[in-house]
């Protein structure tokens, strides 16, 4: 091997999930003792690659090449005897043992002999790795006594075991290491990846593109599941990769602005003022009858606790949330349903639908009345108003006595939301990433789907998969930092704001 | 709103179909391949007699059964069964020469409030039903000493109780007829309301029927209801037919039940059976307890083959495509 030969290389990797292409042939190139930024917007196919990358995904095609030999990963150990480990998202350290034990934790090696810790083994190769990375964290530590950053650096530790595993230099995925850290121990954090350049290559995942600008010397754009292109990050700017990641949104009116209503209604439908909770503080936020407004904010923003408070399914501390000027006792579920809210979860297939329950059922679990006759069902009424639904919302569904779980994603996703329209009384939609796993098409759908709520006079809260989405289907967008409003901006038909002056805002 | 209408074909194959039905059927198919099994190894076991002692035997099992079926498809189990219908064995003998007639439904009521205080704490303290039931159950057992004085309470008249222990048309034990109608009645409840969605919501995925706005709650402290009204109604059953409440009388049909539960095919994590399964589960237990002595099997080997079936049975009717986990 060369010095010119690349640490790691992918060629044309495939992934098929049922209904979604997440990785449709990707390429990707880390030379030795390179930091490799990976951009992407949610569902770019960044996870996926990364777990190929580790082992915990089979690719249905595509070569993966470590120093110029192709390897095939079959699991994290596969992984790491080639060199290759990763920092998860979830910090993934076992919180009632010590930094020592989790370091070595898996790869135990000379720390233990005969079934039993040799504790002084132990510390001395925990120590050893800290070593690496200079940092003075005591090795018997308890874990959950140390703070977020120093945790991230045992992890950095305990992933640059691989090195004496696989007696090459490593390559290292840093996968979000940001998202928990303040920004003083992000700074620590730069440093110490700079630092593993010496050593070691590395591949970072953010959110935030000024970080990836900051500690990157290359960055790879991932769209929909292929490689959109690279930038050397010497002089870039955010809004350079950010059109990489979003790609030309062409002429196509993919979000359907052509069907958005002019909002007219004087008063507001949805009324909130000063709502407190554990993570977003002091939120107003008023939405008119007939208005989308979407919540948009980085992860831990606080976006998704307020809206799950808005449906009783969070607890506030403080404020008031009235519905068409009437105050509502949350939290409950029940009061909020009973309110005319109506809420799509973001985790569909844990939180949205009950899979092994039918299509029928799914579809009237909330709005028992309308299959009922007294308090008896009424099959007759059921099976006419199911199937007028199954058709008004063309859900592709064998029947209405199907369970739900055999419905491609997209079709669950319209049964989910029929739930709340079946009755007829819904007032104020609060829809939690409506299209996240939905492909092109379903996504157009649910877009359609939300125009024509919306000019029935539905007020909707959004919250956007990605900026893209946000600025396309609202009228008005709210952007969350650190649990508070940072910004609204208005966001009309021929008047769309563009996604940096939103990022702005964000960080 | 005008959408165009794109049905597509069916995705699902028809294979399935069949499939699925016959696992409905699964435990009334085990059932008469036990009947058969024990008619063939002793053809003397399928007389008017031998049923009509059977049935009898598993009228309580089929009612305590029943009920905690409901608590099992909500997601939870009531381990406390058995141990509150010896509690109301007792009280029923204590309370007959007072109350006369009236012992009767004021002994299925106070267990049905004991059920809900167990319910209730299970929902309002965010215990596991398997330990709020389990403490219950220690609780119940040593309340049922106290008031017995350790020692079976005889009922010296037992009319107001006796219509139990009677035959419908000479062979059919009444108590039997009662679990059946038991049985019948709750399944139709669920049949016929929102019940049965709201039960199996809870019991497939809590959070999700939480966030569709289901009365998650009250719907579980209902299932305890009911699982502590069949526990007192078992004990009537019981009384009817010992002349006498004991502090133990019932403590032996708390597995028997579970198993009863699980045979018929109801997950045991919740969502997926119904009471009907619990029925024929019940029947092929007592079955089991009563025919294999019947037939002639070693005691020793009783339990063994005991084990056996159970497990054999499960297999069979636990309908997998309808539950995630397997635990």
């Amino acid at each position: 091997m060369n010095a010119s030969t690349p640490a790691l290389e992918v060629r044309g990797l495939v992934k098929h999930y049922p209904g979604v292409k997440a990785l449709d042939g990707v390429d990707l190139i880390v030379r030795q003792n390179e930091v490799l930024g990976l951009a992407g917007e949610n569902g770019a196919g960044k996870s996926t690659l990364l777990k190929a990358l580790v082992g915990l995904v089979t690719p249905d095609a595509g070569e993966i090449y470590v120093r110029g030999e192709q390897v095939k990963l079959r699991s994290v150990v596969d992984a790491a005897d080639h060199g290759i480990g990763m920092v998860f998202q979830e910090q993934s350290l076992v919180p009632n043992l010590t930094a020592a034990e989790n370091i070595v934790l898996g790869s135990e090696g000379a720390a233990v002999r005969r079934g039993v810790y040799r504790w002084d083994t132990m510390r001395r190769l925990a120590q050893e790795q800290l070593d690496k990375i200079g940092s003075d964290i005591d090795p018997l530590a308890r874990t959950d006594t140390l703070t977020f950053a120093d945790r991230q650096m045992v992890e950095i530790a305990k992933v640059l075991r691989i090195e004496e595993r696989s007696q090459h230099p490593p390559v290292i995925i840093l996968d979000e290491p940001t998202s928990v850290l303040e920004s003083k121990e992000i700074e620590t954090l730069f440093a110490q990846i700079r630092r593993l350049r010496e050593f070691a290559s590395v591949i970072f995942v953010s959110h935030r593109l000024d970080e990836v600008l900051d500690v990157c010397d290359r960055v790879t754009v991932l769209r929909g599941g292929q490689s959109a292109g690279e930038v050397a990050t010497a002089g870039a700017e955010p809004g350079e990769l950010h059109r990489m990641m979003i790609g030309s949104t062409g002429s196509d009116d993919h979000y359907h602005e052509n069907a958005a209503a002019p909002v007219t209604a004087a008063e507001p439908r949805l009324s909130v003022r000063g709502m407190s909770g554990k993570t977003f503080h002091g939120i107003d936020l008023d939405v008119a009858a007939g208005e989308i407004v979407a919540i948009v904010g980085v992860h831990g923003s606080g976006r998704e606790d307020v809206c799950r408070a808005l449906f009783g399914a969070e607890p506030t501390t403080a404020g008031e949330i009235r519905m068409d000027g009437k105050k509502i006792d949350l939290p409950g579920t029940r009061a909020a349903c009973a309110a005319g809210i109506g809420y799509v979860p973001a985790e569909r297939k844990i939180e949205g639908m009950v899979g092994p329950m039918s299509v029928a059922e799914n579809m009237t679990l909330t709005k028992q009345r309308a299959r009922c006759t007294g308090p008896f069902v009424a099959p007759r009424k059921q099976a006419g108003l199911v199937d007028r639904w199954i058709e008004r919302l063309s859900i592709r569904t064998p029947g209405r006595d199907t369970a739900i779980g055999r419905l491609s994603g997209g079709n669950q996703q319209k049964v989910v939301l029929a739930r709340w329209l079946v009755a007829g009384d819904i007032r104020l939609l609060l829809l939690d990433h409506p299209t996240r796993g939905l492909d092109i098409g379903a996504r157009s759908e649910v877009y359609r789907l939300m125009r024509e709520l919306a000019a029935s006079g539905v007020a909707t809260v959004l919250l956007a998969d990605s900026l893209e989405e946000a600025i396309g289907m609202a009228d008005r967008i709210l952007v969350m930092n650190d649990g508070r409003v940072a910004a609204e901006i208005a966001c009309p038909s021929g008047g769309k704001p563009s996604p940096l002056d939103l990022v702005k805002e964000m960080v | 709103m005008s959408i165009p209408v794109a049905l597509q074909p069916a995705t699902v194959s028809a294979k399935a179909r069949p499939a699925r039905r016959l696992t409905g059927f699964m435990p009334i198919i085990a059932l008469a391949v036990l009947v058969a099994a024990l008619t063939v190894a002793d053809p003397g076991f399928l007389t008017q007699r031998s049923l009509t002692a059977a049935s009898r035997t598993a009228a309580p099992l089929i009612v305590l059964a029943a009920g905690a079926t409901l608590v099992v498809l909500c997601g939870g189990i009531d381990l406390s069964i058995a141990a509150l219908a010896s509690l109301s064995t007792v009280l029923l003998a204590l309370w007959l020469p007072d109350l006369g007639g009236l012992a009767t439904p004021v002994v299925v009521l106070v267990a049905t409030v004991i059920g809900a205080v167990q319910g209730t704490a299970h929902v309002l303290l965010r215990i596991p039903s398997f330990i709020v039931t389990l403490g219950g159950l220690s609780i119940l057992s040593a309340v049922a000493l106290v008031v017995s004085g350790a020692g079976t309470v005889r009922v010296v008249d037992d009319s107001a109780v006796k219509w139990l222990d009677l035959y419908v048309g000479g062979y059919v034990p009444m108590s039997f007829a009662v679990a059946v109608v038991v049985v019948a009645l709750i399944a139709l409840v669920l049949r016929v309301t929102p019940l049965h969605s709201w039960i199996s919501a809870t019991g497939y995925s809590e959070s999700a029927a939480r966030l569709a706005g289901t009365p998650v709650d009250l719907v579980k402290v209902g299932a305890f209801c009911v699982s502590g009204a069949c526990a007192g109604l078992a004990a009537v059953m019981l009384v009817s037919r010992q002349f006498s409440g004991g502090p133990t009388m019932a403590d032996n049909l708390l597995l028997p039940a579970v198993a009863a539960i699980v045979v018929g095919g109801t997950a045991i994590t919740g969502g997926h059976g119904s009471v009907w399964r619990s029925l024929a589960g019940a029947l092929v237990v007592t079955l089991l307890r009563v025919g294999l002595p019947i037939v002639g099997v070693p005691s020793a080997y009783e339990q063994i083959l005991y084990g056996v079936i159970i497990v054999v049975a499960v297999a069979l009717t636990l309908d997998r495509s309808r539950v995630s986990i397997i635990k």
